[in-house]
């Protein structure tokens, strides 16, 4: 093998569409707001476009603490789209979202019967930075269209899901299982990521100190 | 004291226009406006026909009877002592006169048909006419009652100069099926002044004048009515003399203003183009309505759809030469047998594109439920409004931090064109110390942020400590203490051990209590000791007690 031909074929592995298994996919990404966490994720952060799995044991555990950094710079950067919230399970409280720096004007309710199909426009439709939605069920039919429609967008999606479904195949891009975690008054949450494109296999430990002060 | 004193202004304007016609042209200088005036004659007539053609359009079954047992028609005005104000031209040719009375039209000939004078549709045939005269200028006026005014100075390089645009003025009035059904013939002119070239019209002279120095010597010849002033004044100007504008002119101007009072004199310096004239500019509201009737009955929502294509592009047309954009359009469809079923889009942002309402109206049409096959739809328009038009982005949306102003409002409006308007809501903030009254349902905000308003307004601003912290636009009531993210729509009670809450096990309580004790005026007042919560699982709960009353535990909140 020639030297000219190594590089080229570094440049071709270099592309981002390109994914080896123990490499780390050179995808845009956004900082999370917990250092641990961008350590552990490939590409330093959430991925800019794609659809992202959040599994929890049940509601309440500081799943949307988790992004809750996220939320505020992206709602906050110059041309904001929206930030679409799909059938949250209770009603966003405004003063505590406003307090914790998320711009409320970008924020955009939809309550419906047909999550599935609003969370596909939300994000096909280019008109959104990010999409929240919490589907009692999704077939990996769906979740692969969510993911497309995703990447087609340029929004973060982000998938609200049970515990129980960490056994199923899923085709999102990141999938991330959160339990709480209180230990000797520190409050926070264990992640671990059950798919990525090369992040961490360690669980990941971080604190809300910053969000629930 | 001069024996003779042409009327003119006091002071001669301080530039002039050169004398000569030939010289104006080589200066290039040019009046700087031109005036068309129309005049409908015989409008009481016409307006009349209007009725008669509309009436017969809406029974399009019945046999035009009314034809061959027309009888001469005379026009007279109920509110002026029923004087004949219009004839047709049998009715003249039997010796019926303007003014006579409706016993001497009846004497003189005994089988006419007379009918009252129609103000209403009058005026609709005027606003016709206007709506007409809209596409080529938007300076438009109408001139009671019979009159319409142009200006249209800036428009003759649009239409390819001014003899081209005054025959497509002609033309359009005569392609127009209403028009042309009654057989209104509009006597157009062309004048410097506002008021010359409608003197004009109505006199029913010919008069293409683009030179205001000719203007004078051009209305000598036109008769005094023309002007329209008082019966009593024309009387006694009748009297002194004066039967033409030239012989008017060539009054002494102090006396004809002690005598006729200024306002008159002022109305000739308007026709001369002494004194400023401006007009009202006709504002109208349109509206698009547009019906299909369908070749056969249609069941299938696609295929509705097609049949819809050129109304839709038709309202696109529409919208485009008026530069405008519609918020509301209604469908309707009509059926065989059952009501017709009616559908109304609501769009976020002015729109006028037909592609978006077609978008629109397949996702409404998904959700509604047609009870019998559509025989026949019909397009409303809502009220016109103002649309900027936006250019393609050379980003595609989220590029490079690139968002164009069109998807987000499409958005919203995608989303409740489905799922109805109540599904798709903003949040704000509202400054109230009860949970459930500090925040609000808010419209969506449509418009694009512009870089540098007031967003990070918590965040301590430099170079604004002169100001009192009430001024600033921060919000007065923040929040810094502990709020959960999640509220429940209303608080669940809780059952209790020994004192202690629980919620799925036994609850710890970690923060607290927060005393909220507010809302005595309006009847919703509360009062309750707030704290945060972990239950077994480790999720973090907001709840309270009452202060007073059965001291409940309510679960209000949850963390996140």
């Amino acid at each position: 093998m020639s030297a000219a031909n190594d590089k080229q074929l570094q440049e071709l592995l270099a592309h981002p569409s390109v994914w080896r298994g123990r490499s780390r996919a050179a995808v845009e990404t956004l900082p999370t707001g917990f250092a641990a966490l961008d350590a552990g994720l490939p590409g330093g952060g959430w991925p800019r476009h794609g659809l992202v799995e959040i599994l929890t044991p049940r509601s309440g555990v500081g799943e949307l603490y988790l992004l809750l950094p996220v939320l505020a710079a992206l709602s906050r950067s110059t041309p904001a789209r929206w930030c679409t919230w799909v059938s949250p399970p209770h009603e966003p409280f405004a003063p505590a979202l406003q307090a914790h720096g998320v711009a409320l004007d970008r924020m955009l309710i939809v309550r419906t019967h047909l999550p599935l199909w609003a969370h596909e426009q939300a994000l096909r439709s280019g008109a959104c930075e990010m999409a929240l939605a919490w589907l009692p069920r999704a077939s990996p039919r769906a979740i692969r269209r969510l993911q497309l429609a995703a990447e087609q967008g340029r929004a973060l999606g982000v998938l609200y899901r049970s515990q129980r479904f960490a056994h199923l195949a899923s085709p999102a891009m990141l999938r991330v299982l959160l339990e709480p975690l209180n230990e000797g008054g520190r409050h926070g949450a264990r992640l671990r990521l059950l798919k990525s494109r090369g992040g961490s296999r360690e669980p990941i430990d971080i604190t809300w100190t910053a969000a629930a002060a | 004291m001069p024996s003779v004193l042409r009327v003119r202004p006091a002071s001669p304007p301080p530039k002039g226009p050169p004398k000569g016609p030939g010289q104006q042209a080589a200066l290039g200088l040019e009046p700087r406006e031109l005036w068309v005036a129309a005049h409908v004659p015989q409008l009481p007539l016409l307006a009349l026909r209007m009725a008669d053609h509309a009436a017969s359009l809406a029974r399009p079954m019945a046999k035009p009877l009314a034809k061959p047992m027309a009888k001469p028609l005379i026009v007279v005005d109920p509110e002026h002592n029923q004087r004949v104000i219009d004839a047709d031209q049998e009715a003249r040719a039997a010796g019926v006169r303007i003014g006579m009375t409706l016993g001497a039209a009846f004497a003189a000939a005994p089988g006419i048909d007379a009918r009252p004078r129609d103000p209403v549709r009058e005026q609709q045939l005027m606003q016709r006419l206007a709506g007409i005269a809209a596409a080529f200028t938007p300076q438009v006026s109408i001139e009671p009652p019979d009159g319409l005014l142009l200006e249209i100075r800036p428009s003759i390089n649009l239409f390819g100069g001014l003899r081209e645009l005054c025959r497509r003025l002609r033309d359009a009035c005569r392609a127009d099926p209403v028009l042309s059904q009654i057989r209104a013939a509009p006597h157009f002119t062309l004048a410097p002044t506002a008021l010359a070239a409608l003197v004009a019209a109505r006199a029913g002279a010919r008069c293409f004048i683009t030179d205001a120095t000719v203007l004078p010597a051009r209305l000598k010849p036109l008769p005094l009515a023309a002007l329209r002033w008082p019966e009593e004044q024309n009387a006694r100007l009748t009297a002194m003399g004066v039967r033409t504008l030239g012989e008017l002119v060539r009054l002494p101007r102090a006396g004809f203003a002690r005598r006729f009072g200024p306002g008159m004199l002022a109305d000739l310096d308007r026709l001369l183009g002494h004194r400023p004239d401006p007009r009202a500019r006709l504002v109208r509201r349109e509206r698009y309505r547009g019906v299909r009737d369908f070749d056969h009955e249609l069941e299938d929502h696609e295929r509705i759809l097609q049949a819809l294509a050129p109304l839709l592009d038709e309202l696109e047309h529409f919208l485009r030469v008026r530069q405008r954009g519609i918020t509301a359009l209604q469908c309707r469809f009509h059926h065989y047998r059952a009501a017709p079923t009616c559908c109304t889009l609501r769009l976020a942002a002015p729109e006028a594109s037909a592609e978006r309402f077609t978008n629109l109206l397949r996702e409404r049409l998904a959700t509604l439920a047609l009870p019998e096959p559509v025989r026949r739809c019909e397009l409303r328009g809502g009220a016109l409004t103002h649309r900027t038009a936006t250019s393609r982005p050379l980003w595609s949306p989220g590029e490079r931090g690139h968002a164009s102003a069109g998807e987000m409002p499409a958005l919203v409006e995608h989303l409740r064109a489905r799922l109805g308007t109540a599904a798709v809501y903003g949040i704000g903030c509202v400054p109230e110390h009860r949970p459930e009254h500090a925040w609000c349902v808010a419209e969506p905000k449509m418009g694009t942020r512009k870089i540098g308003t007031s967003l990070f307004n918590d965040e301590p601003r430099t170079g604004s400590a002169s100001l009192s912290p009430l001024n600033r636009d921060v919000p007065i009531f923040r929040v810094p203490i502990f709020r959960p993210l999640w509220l429940l729509e209303a608080p669940q009670p809780l059952e209790a051990q020994r004192g202690r809450p629980r919620h799925d096990g036994p609850l710890e309580l970690l923060a607290g209590p927060e005393r909220i004790e507010s809302g005595w005026w309006d009847g919703a007042d509360i009062q309750r000791d707030y704290y945060v919560a972990s239950d077994r699982y480790g999720a973090r709960l907001w709840i309270y007690r009452e202060c007073a009353g059965t001291k409940q535990w309510f679960l209000h909140g949850i963390c996140g």
